[in-house]
């Protein structure tokens, strides 16, 4: 080996390519720079901020100062949690509604819309043309007192229902549980049927076909082969459509009531109307701590790792 | 067991047409009981949409299909007693080997199927692996997992498409005569689907040449290769030598044909084609079937046999074999291949030799039909099978 490599006519090359190999093994670096300082400027930064905001007291006039107290935490915690529990409780319903509304559709575009699939895919999408904020004030129009949806549940008495499970109050669905469940649902539906319309069209249809030619009935298929290999899917769609409605407060804020505050209502005064910053900071990681540990749990339960 | 005919398969006038398109012509087909049936034909020839009619996971426009007694045109897959061994395998991801062997039997509401399912693994060699996933397996392994997954399920019909078509060659030749040993083994009908001639011969009890949609010629391995009906059929199936001839006169069961000066004798029995005096008729040789002999000695070529001559083109020599291009006045790649017992140093290209063989071997086809028909199809689709 020493002896090719020691080759006369290679020789006089070895020092010439020396130095473009030294910037080659840097090449990766400096393009891993870019995100690296973006994530420093926009993530880690304004974390340790807040990280130390959450420990600071003192007052606006006379400003804050960090003192290392996290009691807090606990006041937050004690104070908050009714909302906290809500946050998650709404999140939950939203994603399970995502879901269910969410994987017929996803379904449909990958194997049954052939040349329908781009149009429908368009149609998914199409509401993000929209700024959030008109989106959901469309709902106050859609869930108003007298407008017609009330009507018809009014009418199909499926409001004495929802009065009775305490998701709506009176005559009303605006301001009530149902209506936050529903707007949190119809923004966030999107981030469900993605990934799932991804996972899904990945699918080999051979595996169908080979569910059948095995005797499973379509829906056996389905329960077997289809759903358990969707699994990234459902996994990643309500991760998407679960963190971002556990923290939301636009939809709590425009379609709710004093009584369906979320957590992330309770963090935007704190910020901007109360201006108790350590409050606002020490609620941000809680819910963030929370967030992260359900969806820990999440990942481990549903053993998808070495599917993802 | 000699009366049960549960495993035959019968088609009577199935087709499948995709708009103006027609995959399969109207087509009646019997496989009987037991036997190892190929459906051999380049891509695109029908063979595998005629095995997905059966499978039942392709509708058929006209023509029905039953097993045994019992028709199953309008069953879907999951209530026909058939199993089909697919292309890629289809082997279920997300499930280890023995789940995925074990499939079948569950959908059935078979409880205790550990037994069997080892027993099936310990069949295709495989007992070891049967808490891996599929993707850690080889290819080879894969294709046997997806042979037992079917097995298991005592299906009346074993469906193959394509099996081996994403095996290397010396796997290849392995696994077909593994599949030969576990179908005379299990004894069940297996159908199989495959563009390689040469796999179709060394598996199959009958094969079936399909080309556009239509069954060329039905028979037994060597029927098809002696004694070729068509020219697709001849150039498809080994090699063929074609040389177009004008028929001269009859003598008693021989016909007398004339070809470029020569004189050629086809035995009447092996001509597959209306052979009237003045008519042209295509005469047909194997390669091996034909011998070399310098023209220096044509003397001492025994009378009797069919000869022409010619001049060699090219030679190769593959070890057991050489095989010669002859340039002849009545076909101009006229291919000979030579067992290497005694060489004669003289045969080398540029050198004029008489080429005979039996009469016995030449056959007969109709002049009428594409000459080139089914030439080199095969290598030209290796690997995108149909």
């Amino acid at each position: 080996m020493a002896a090719v490599t020691e080759a006369p006519p290679l020789a006089p090359a070895t020092p010439k390519k020396k130095p473009p190999r030294k910037r080659g093994r840097l090449t990766p670096y400096w393009l891993l720079l870019p995100g690296i300082l973006w994530l420093v400027v926009f993530f880690a930064l304004p974390m340790i901020y807040q990280a130390s905001t959450s420990v600071q007291t003192g007052s606006l006039e006379q400003g804050y100062k960090v003192t290392w107290h996290f009691a807090t935490y606990w006041d937050a915690l004690a104070q908050y949690w009714p909302q906290f529990v809500r946050s998650v409780l709404y999140a939950a319903a939203a994603t399970l509604l995502c879901l269910v509304l969410g994987y017929p559709l996803a379904y449909l575009i990958a194997f049954r819309a052939g040349r329908w699939r781009n149009l429908i895919m368009i149609l998914v999408i199409a509401p993000f043309f929209t700024s959030f904020l008109i989106r959901t004030l469309a709902w106050k129009t859609i869930l108003a007192d007298n407008g017609p949806v009330v009507g018809a549940l009014g009418t199909l008495h499926v409001l004495d229902v929802t009065n009775w499970l305490g998701w709506t109050s009176g005559d009303r669905v605006l301001a009530t549980p149902l209506a936050v469940v529903c707007g949190l649902t119809y923004n966030f539906l999107p981030f469900m049927i993605l990934p799932l319309y991804t996972s899904l069209e990945r699918i080999d249809p051979r595996l169908h076909e080979a569910a059948g030619d095995l005797y499973a009935r379509p829906w056996t298929t389905f329960r077997k082969v289809t759903f358990p290999l969707s699994m990234p899917g459902v996994v990643s769609g309500t991760l998407l459509t679960f963190i971002p409605a556990a923290g939301d407060y636009v939809n709590a804020d425009l379609l709710g009531s004093t009584d369906t505050r979320m957590v992330g209502n309770v963090i935007q005064t704190q910020f901007l109307r109360i201006l108790d910053y350590p409050t606002a900071a020490a609620l941000s990681f809680i819910l963030m701590a929370a967030i992260l540990a359900m969806v820990t749990l999440y990942i481990r339960k549903s053993g998808t790792e070495d599917l993802v | 067991m000699t009366t049960d005919n549960s495993g035959d398969v019968r088609l009577s006038g199935i087709s499948k047409t995709y708009g103006s398109f027609t995959a399969v012509h109207p087509l009646d087909l019997t496989v009987p009981q037991g036997s190892f049936f190929a459906l051999l034909g380049a891509s695109g020839c029908g063979k595998t949409t005629t095995l997905r009619m059966i499978a039942g996971l392709e509708e058929p426009s006209s023509g029905s299909v039953h097993l045994g007694d019992q028709d199953v045109t309008h069953l879907p897959p999951y209530k026909r007693p058939v199993n089909t061994v697919f292309q890629s395998y289809a082997l279920f991801p997300h499930l280890d080997i023995f789940e995925n062997v074990a499939f079948g039997l569950r959908r059935r509401g078979i409880k205790s199927v550990k037994k069997q399912v080892e027993d099936m693994l310990e069949l295709v060699q495989l007992g070891e692996q049967a808490r891996k996933k599929p993707h850690q397996l080889s290819g080879g392994q894969q294709q046997r997992v997806a042979v037992a997954r079917a097995l298991i399920n005592h299906p009346k019909v074993l469906l193959l498409d394509e099996p081996l078509g994403a095996l290397d060659l010396k796997l290849r030749r392995q696994m077909q005569l593994e599949l030969k040993r576990i179908q005379t083994e299990v004894g069940i009908t297996f159908i199989h689907v495959t563009h390689d001639q040469e796999e179709a011969m060394t598996m199959a009890d009958t094969v079936a040449v399909m080309n556009a949609g239509r069954v060329e010629q039905l028979g037994a391995p060597t029927d098809l290769y002696e004694n070729p009906q068509t020219t697709f059929v001849a150039n498809f199936l080994g090699t063929s030598n074609l040389i177009e001839a004008e028929v001269d006169s009859r003598n008693g069961d021989e016909i007398i044909l004339k070809a470029a000066g020569a004189k050629l004798t086809l035995p009447g029995a092996r001509c597959s084609a209306p052979a009237t005096a003045g008519g042209k008729v295509l005469v047909g040789v194997r390669p091996e079937k034909v011998s070399l002999t310098h023209a220096d000695d044509a003397g001492e070529v025994p009378e009797g046999r069919n000869r022409i001559t010619g001049r060699i083109a090219d030679s190769s020599f593959i070890g057991v074999s050489t095989q010669y291009v002859i340039d002849s006045p009545v076909c101009p790649e006229f291919e000979v291949y030579a067992q290497n017992i005694d060489r004669d140093a003289r045969l080398t290209p540029g050198a004029e030799v008489v080429l005979h063989w039996n009469p016995a071997h030449t056959f007969g086809l109709d002049a009428a039909q594409d000459i080139d028909a089914g030439v080199e199809t095969v290598e030209a689709d290796e690997g995108v099978a149909a």
